[in-house]
């Protein structure tokens, strides 16, 4: 089989295939660092007082955390220019990325949060710390202990899903395979050489997650 | 002190807290006891504003609890609250746990705060467990610590919510001591308990409650030898064939 592998094309194409990954990695970066705004803001409107937060905040997570991530993009992509308003492909993704993991995020930020008992909160108010302190010296040490671990997992997931892009003739990692494949057909050596691109990009992420569960995991309680 | 002026209290349609009246006098220790449900929890919760009331007055050191605009933190820093599950933050040593509002709401410096906080934990007893975190200790232990977390902040008033319900029999009595301590040494108290003993050596008045009314109040002694109401004599000689 290796025999009519052809590395020489791979090796032709790896400066577009370097585009394509640069292009994911930025993509799925900036996706990030906006979906964890948009994820902790929804988090708090959904533990907020008022109902309207609420239920705003919930109409949000469950209509994205119910419906297939490629209709989402597509939605965007098809929907938003009817709307009148024209933004390029790749914010277009970036838009779609960022609410999809967005609504992820706050639920695995509100696990964490409410991981830590009422009763602690009380004590907390009790003895005279104010909201800020609370947060700061009794609930985000403990949510992040068991938030990390899952955010990064989440960070997986955007990344991979940053595939989807190519959908919708984003110039990422799997959108260069595809080039290569139809320039070229040579569907193997392209998608072997982008699925090998993800690879790496999952071990680096996959360290790291194990990393931060030995770390930041605090003792049990009780 | 703590002066209750016809306070009422709903829970929605529930009438958990009926026309109460109190006046707890600085340096007095009053046991609150009656049948669970009844709104011990509530009445005491209300002095440090842990819940709110809808009609009535109350002052707390002078302060109308009644009024807008109360300063909530300042009220707080001035009354600790020990609760029925201790509810110490488990990822703090027992010192840290201490130190933390001495820290943050009296702003006091670290290592002042230190030395304060090991001074406290030693009163409670706890003088070999300073850097212990509260799941390597007894629920006796934890309780002791979490009176000395109140203990820390130097309070004029302090409130217990059944201290030592959640506690296994043998270690009732070490918390129990802490508490004669205290009680022995001025401070104001108000203590839901059932533990007849307690009332009995420190209390200066039991209270009554049954169905969010103040139903009586008395002498220690004269209360559980001599009740005055029929539903207090019912709650005594359940509570002593228990
Ligand atoms: N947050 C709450 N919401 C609604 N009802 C409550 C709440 N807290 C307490 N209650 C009700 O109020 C009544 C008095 O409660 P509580 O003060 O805890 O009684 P006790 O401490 O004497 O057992 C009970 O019937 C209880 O179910
Ligand atoms: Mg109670």
């Amino acid at each position: 089989m290796l025999e009519n592998f052809n590395f020489r094309i791979i090796w032709e194409y790896m400066p577009f295939f370097l585009e394509g990954l640069r292009n994911t990695f930025l993509i799925s970066i900036v996706s990030l660092v906006l979906a964890l705004l948009v994820g902790i803001s929804a988090c708090a409107c959904r533990l907020s007082q008022w109902r309207l937060l609420r239920g705003a905040a919930t109409i949000y997570i469950e209509s994205i955390r119910s419906t297939p991530l490629l209709v989402q993009i597509y939605f965007f992509y098809f929907g938003l220019p009817t709307l009148g308003l024209r933004i390029p492909e790749i914010q277009t993704g970036i838009l779609a990325l960022m609410l999809n993991s967005g609504a992820y995020i706050a639920e695995i930020v509100r696990a964490g949060i409410v991981s830590v008992s009422a009763g602690q909160i009380e004590a907390g108010i009790a003895s005279g710390l104010n909201y800020f302190q609370r947060m700061r010296f009794i609930i985000l040490p403990q949510a992040l202990g068991v938030t990390v671990p899952p955010l990064l997992g989440q960070a997986i997931v955007l990344f991979k899903d940053s595939a989807l892009l190519s959908m919708i003739a984003v110039a990422e990692l799997t959108r260069s395979g595809q080039v290569l494949s139809s320039e070229r057909f040579m569907p193997s050596e392209a998608f072997l050489t982008v699925a090998f691109f993800y690879l790496c990009i999952y071990f680096f992420l996959k360290s790291l997650a194990d990393w931060s569960q030995k770390k930041l995991i605090f003792r049990e309680a009780y | 002190m703590i002066k209750f002026e016809g306070v009422h209290k709903w829970f929605g349609k529930l009438h958990v807290l009926n026309d109460i009246n109190l006046h707890v006098t600085s340096g007095e220790v009053v046991v609150i006891c009656g049948p669970s449900g009844s709104g011990k929890s509530t009445l005491i919760r209300c002095v440090n504003r842990l819940e709110k009331f809808q009609k009535g007055k109350l002052w707390v050191d002078d302060v109308p609890l009644h009024d807008h605009g109360v300063n909530l933190t300042q009220l707080r820093a001035e009354i600790s609250f020990v609760f029925q599950q201790f509810h110490l933050y488990p990822h703090m040593t027992a010192l840290q746990n201490v130190i933390l509002a001495p820290v943050n709401v009296r702003k006091m410096n670290k290592a002042e705060a230190a030395d304060l906080g090991r001074e406290t934990l030693t009163r409670v007893d706890m003088a070999d467990k300073f850097d212990s975190y509260p799941a390597q200790l007894s629920g006796g232990q934890q309780q002791r610590v979490a009176i000395a977390r109140g203990l820390a902040m130097s309070p004029k008033i302090m409130l217990f919510d059944e201290p030592t319900s959640a506690l296994d029999p043998e270690m009732i009595g070490e918390v129990l001591d802490v508490m004669v301590q205290l009680a022995d040494e001025g401070m104001t108290m108000c203590v839901v308990t059932h533990e007849m003993g307690f009332a009995r050596q420190v209390a200066h008045r039991v209270i009554f409650m049954d169905e969010g009314e103040l139903v009586e109040t008395g002498q220690p002694d004269s209360f559980f030898d001599n009740p005055q109401t029929e539903r207090a004599a019912q709650f005594i000689s359940k509570i002593l064939t228990h």
